[in-house]
């Protein structure tokens, strides 16, 4: 709550218009059956002249309520929205402070949702709260009020009414708050298994076990359906409870006004004015329990909010000179875990690359290859032992100089939508078509570029998904290059390429990026049979180092997955 | 309008079985709107008994007289009537949430259904999230719609009528004065609506544009961080974020406003209906009793009377949301079913051959994908097929199963076209280790015998140590109990591979398909896998879709793929010796010194 409040203050003005307007709307509703009470009174007394001017009144009044509702929606919305904007932005920049594992810790998907859902709910909530949340306690005050003033001998009548709704509520609500929870994991379980049937269509119809999945699903289905319809049951019981608790108190107020007329006959022209007070009472009961609910979910999400906001990134940069580094790479006793895990998955990792050699790393899935590289990046820092880029700590390197030292391209590093030159522009701002033709070159994308009929203003869909697999790859590649970079990661970068291509991708960084240092990550030796020094991981230490030919002979590591990929005839030559 | 259409037929075909229960609850409801609008009119008769008592009661002449009795009874009437209203709408209540709960229970299990006959080009081309999403926002929006505007519609339908009818027995003049400001309140709500839909629609668009972007930069925040554009995409982000705040702003006044003009509207409406009462009071010829009774009576209808037209429009976006969602689901249940011959021939392995036969295939008219494969295979013989990605490897196997089936050619199985097989029969025949392998929620046990639920432990243990992973499951904590789901993998992509492939062993079919995993294993685990797969192989016709050369060394028949033809065919000494593509292929993936 104190986190909305801030924003509040940004639209005080409109804040306090919203608030005004609701009251002119409160004081409409409740003060009408009053007016219609001196009204009936005029016609009982024949007074043609007060039931004019009371008759125009009550026009008035409307008027003054129509105003008031329209007046209070606009400035509702106009708070409501300006103050989820401001929160969606203010979201936004927080994860893009984040370091990696900030991300991580709350994960994307999550992080998403945060930025959707729970704002929604948050804008939807003050929205309600201007119209709705402000006006039920005021129009709840007003009317017992102006009940109790109309006739405050029937206090205990509405007393009685409250009593009994509330008792109903209570009752209905502790059984279905019961039915609710098991709703949503009923609603799961049908979801697992309609997702699970999706994703393995193939699996199902070649086992063809469509009868098995149906029986699964139905059962699944009918759990659903008999909560469902249980929930259904208690609220069938609820509302025509509340009303008849209303009106049976209007009944026996009527009753007790007859029995009284003579000592109070003023109270013949008050009975519809009691009646519309209870009535609106009973109004302000049910939505109030209905806002409850509709409440209780945006805090929540509002808590969710807050703490994505409250998260001070784990990692900051030191200001500096933006030049970029040499790129020259070192690794002094590396040791370092990932948030959460109990063990390290780097080990006192040492080991140095002069600058403009080619780097690579082999080892089994798990082994960190990946996270070794990641460290270069400085995704993550380590627990332990220090990094060097162009022999300075990356700890003491300022961001924008460490971005422009080092490229990284990611096995699955899709663009983002738009056209190949934004994303392009985006890593080199000054980009010329000449350069990104330079660029794709290197990553032999620019045969398939230059046949798109756009060329490198042709669309990049979501996902990247208009362009195949090797496609998305030769383009992170070019988006890789292109900035020149002193040291170029290619973790598994070049998979979906074949043995060709590869080559060729090779060749070219060779040719063309002479000076900049080649970190190459891959599941292949021949990915990396040409580097200068590979480096062997296992279970998170460098268990070799040197050429293709010297760990041939002494790692036995190395041996193992070079017998696993080499043909198995030799003479094949 | 064949939105709408589509739409009734779908709510027809599942709700037509509960004919008895909606005519009862109309009856229930209509019985209650007649107790509501009714109840009123003794409201008034006991206003108007207690004026007469009263001016009895003053006037000491006819002091006496005086009772309160028939006042008293009208009030029992009163309350009776509302007692009335309370019962018959508690037990229409108790039968539309059953109709409702039962019926999308029907509608969810019947679009499941349909799921599991369908064809799986439907699969392939539209996304799993898309398909998922009828299943859970459409299915989900007409629940809701169901559950709470069934009961508002026949409610508000039922007091609108019984309103009019009321009113103008009551009295036919202040009924007319009553209805006088419909036509206003139509014009203004068929506006406001109008440009509250057209205002929610550029809304929710900007809202879908705005989590997309989003989506697609948190998702690739990776990217964001190593190329340092964290400024660029909040440059973006503020972009998206300003245009849905304009949008979402007239949005939210358009779709908001309705209900206080509304509101308002029945205020003035109130207020008009007191104006001409009172006036009619005082000028007209009726008794002070009688029009102060019209009065109180007409002020309780004026105030009702725009409460049909509120929840009506209240529940429109609700109403609309349902009406696509069906729109949605039924174009699901259209979709043609898998082609399933009548009396399908029995099928108990392959004797002799196997044979493809001049095959042409296209997934969309007009793109044909193989152009005349012929393939000749003997029983117990491998069939490797070799070639770069979209030549069409992938698309003979979804053949050889009928996932999907030919455009011209066929398929025999010793001479029998499979298209005459029953598709079960077939598919028990054919088995398949697919590329991707998903496993089921269950335990390690149920998905080893997934394709024969009735397998006893020997057999599942089996076909486990065939597959190389029973050492691996007794090392778990929980053994062959161990629970697996898709979402919570604690098991690698490779371990999963080597349960598909037991799981495949324990059907032990007559026909093999394998398609070889390719990423996201490394080599050494890809020798486990091949080791199993080799297990599997033994003494079975098969086809195997290599990626890795490697593991295709020995096959019986390597045919090389490119473009939807067959460009090379022989074993692996013949096609090194030919030194075409396969050559080079090999050449290429192989480490060399």
């Amino acid at each position: 709550m104190k986190v909305l409040m801030t924003y509040f203050k940004r639209y005080r003005v409109d804040v306090w218009i919203a608030l005004l307007s609701v009251i002119v709307l409160v004081f409409a509703t409740l003060w009408q059956p009053r007016l219609l009470q001196v009204v009936m009174n005029a016609i009982i007394a024949n007074d043609q002249q007060t039931v004019f001017r009371e008759g125009l009144m009550l026009l008035g009044l409307a008027a003054l309520g129509i105003i008031g509702g329209i007046v209070n929606t606009i400035y509702s919305a106009r708070v409501a929205l300006g103050v989820a904007t401001d929160l969606r932005a203010d979201l936004y920049a927080k994860i893009q402070s984040f370091a990696y594992a900030d991300v991580e810790k709350f994960s994307a998907s999550n992080l998403v949702v945060r930025m959707t859902n729970d704002i929604n709910q948050v804008q939807q909530i003050v929205m309600a709260g201007f119209q709705q949340i402000t006006r039920i306690p005021l129009l709840f005050a007003g009317a017992l009020i102006l009940a109790l003033v109309t006739m405050p001998e029937q206090w205990w009548v509405i007393v009685l009414m409250m009593v009994v709704i509330l008792l109903a509520s209570w009752i209905a609500v502790k059984r279905m708050t019961k039915y609710f929870a098991q709703t949503q994991q009923n609603i799961e379980n049908v979801n697992t298994v309609a997702r699970e049937n999706l994703m393995g269509i193939r699996v199902v119809k070649s086992f063809v076990q469509e009868p098995n999945e149906i029986k699964k699903f139905s059962t699944a289905s009918d759990a659903l359906t008999l909560v469902t319809a249980k929930i259904g049951y208690w609220f069938a019981i609820l509302m025509p409870i509340f009303f008849l608790a209303a009106n049976l108190a209007v009944g026996v107020a009527v009753y007790l006004v007859g029995q009284n007329i003579t000592t109070h006959p003023g109270y013949l022209a008050a009975i519809t004015s009691f009646i519309s007070y209870l009535m609106q009472i009973l109004y302000a009961v049910i939505n109030g329990g209905f806002l409850m609910t509709f409440a209780s979910r945006a805090f929540i999400s509002l808590g969710r909010i807050q703490e994505v906001l409250t998260t001070e990134p784990s990692m900051t940069y030191v200001e500096g000179d933006d030049a970029p580094l040499k790129g020259d790479i070192s690794f002094e006793h590396v040791t370092f875990t990932y948030p959460g895990d109990d063990q390290p998955t780097l080990r006192d990792v040492s080991f140095t690359a002069p600058a403009g050699a080619m780097l690579g790393i082999v080892g089994a899935t798990g082994s960190g290859k990946t996270t070794l590289a990641q460290l270069i990046a400085r995704l993550y820092d380590p627990d332990s032992g220090v990094i060097k880029v162009g022999g300075v700590d990356v700890r003491q390197i300022p961001e924008k100089a460490l971005r422009a030292t080092v490229a990284y391209v990611l096995q699955r590093s899709t663009l983002f939508s738009g056209t190949i030159s934004g994303n392009l522009k985006q890593v080199s701002p000054d980009a010329e078509l000449n350069h990104m033709r330079w660029a794709a070159n290197v990553a032999q994308a620019s045969e398939f570029i230059e046949r798109l009929p756009r060329t490198y203003d042709a669309p990049v869909e979501e996902r990247s998904q208009n362009f195949s697999g090797g496609q998305k790859q030769r383009l992170a590649i070019t988006r890789g290059v292109i900035a020149n970079p002193e040291i170029l990661i290619l973790d598994d970068a070049t998979s979906a390429l074949d043995a060709r291509s590869e080559k060729l991708v090779q060749e070219a960084l060779d040719r063309d990026l002479k000076t900049t240092t080649t970190v190459v990550i891959a599941e292949k030796i021949a990915s990396i049979i040409r580097a200068d020094q590979i480096l062997v991981m296992d279970n998170g230490q460098i268990s070799g180092s040197g050429t293709h030919r010297d760990l041939l002979k002494t790692n036995r590591i190395y041996q193992e997955i070079y017998a696993t990929q080499k043909a198995r005839e030799e003479g094949l030559k | 309008m064949s939105d709408l259409k589509n739409a009734g037929k779908y709510y027809w075909h599942y709700l037509k079985k509960y004919w008895r229960g909606f005519i009862l609850s109309t009856l229930l409801i209509a019985f209650s709107t007649w107790c509501i609008v009714i109840a009123p009119t003794y409201l008034g008769r006991a206003v108007e008994e207690l004026t007469t008592y009263l001016s009895q009661w003053t006037n000491p002449a006819t002091r006496a007289q005086a009772s309160l009795g028939t006042f008293n009874h009208t009030l029992v009437i009163y309350v009776l009537l509302y007692v009335g209203d309370a019962a018959s709408i508690f037990i229409s209540s108790l039968i539309l949430a059953r109709v409702t709960a039962y019926s999308t229970g029907t509608m969810r299990v019947g679009l499941f259904r349909k799921m599991q006959r369908m064809r799986v080009q439907y699969f392939d081309t539209h996304s799993d999230g898309d398909i998922l999403a009828r299943f859970t926002s459409d299915l989900d929006n007409i629940f809701n719609a169901m559950n709470q505007a069934l009961l508002e519609i026949l409610l508000a339908v039922a007091q609108f009528v019984g309103l009019l009818i009321v009113m103008f027995n009551q009295n036919t003049t202040m009924a007319w004065v009553t209805m006088a400001s419909t036509p206003v309140a139509l014009i203004i709500a068929a506006f406001v609506m109008r440009k509250a839909g057209k205002a929610v629609n550029q809304q929710q668009d900007d809202i879908g544009q705005l989590n997309g972007y989003i989506n697609e930069q948190i998702t690739g925040q990776k990217v964001l961080i190593t190329n340092g554009l964290q400024a660029d995409s909040i440059k973006g982000f503020s972009g998206y974020n300003a245009k849905v705040r304009q949008s979402a702003l007239s949005g939210q006044i358009w779709s908001g406003i309705l209900n206080p003009l509304m509101q308002g509207m029945s205020l003035l409406n109130t207020a008009i209906v007191i104006f001409f009462g009172s006036w009619l009071a005082l000028n007209g010829s009726m008794s002070k009793g009688a029009a102060l009774a019209l009065v109180v009576v007409f002020v309780n209808y004026a105030q009702q009377y725009y409460q049909p037209i509120m929840s009506l429009t209240s529940l429109y976006s609700m109403i609309q949301l349902a009406i696509t969602g069906a729109r949605r689901v039924d174009e699901v249940r259209q979709q043609p079913d898998e082609v399933n011959p009548r009396d399908g021939g029995q099928l108990d392995g392959i004797q002799h051959e196997l044979k493809i036969d001049d095959v042409y295939f296209s997934y969309l008219p007009g793109k044909e994908i193989l152009h005349g494969i012929t393939i000749n295979v003997h029983k117990g013989e491998m069939v490797a097929l070799v070639g770069p990605t979209g030549s069409g490897k992938t698309t003979v196997m979804n053949l050889l199963n009928r996932f999907y089936d030919v455009d011209s050619g066929q398929i025999t199985f010793d001479g029998t076209d499979i298209r005459t097989f029953d598709l079960n029969v077939l598919r028990e025949n054919v088995g398949i280790v697919l590329q991707e392998p998903q496993l089921f929620t269950g335990t390690i046990a149920d998905n080893i015998r997934y394709g024969e639920p009735t397998a006893d432990m020997a057999r599942v243990v089996d076909a486990a140590k065939q597959a190389n992973i029973h050492d691996f499951i007794e090392s778990l904590p929980d053994g062959y109990s161990t629970l697996v789901s898709d979402e919570q993998s604690v098991f690698s992509a490779g371990q999963k591979q080597l349960m598909s492939i037991a799981r495949t062993i324990l059907t032990n079919p007559r026909l093999l398909i394998l398609d070889e995993a390719t990423s996201n294993v490394d080599t050494v685990t890809e020798a486990k896998i091949q080791a199993a797969m080799d297990n599997v192989i033994q003494g079975r016709t098969s086809f195997v879709i290599a990626h890795r050369l490697k593991t295709i060394l020995n096959a019986d028949k390597i045919v090389v793929l490119k473009d939807g033809a067959i460009i090379e065919q022989g074993n692996h000494a013949a096609l090194l010796q030919a030194n075409g593509f396969y050559a080079e292929l090999y050449r290429n993936q192989m480490v060399f010194e």
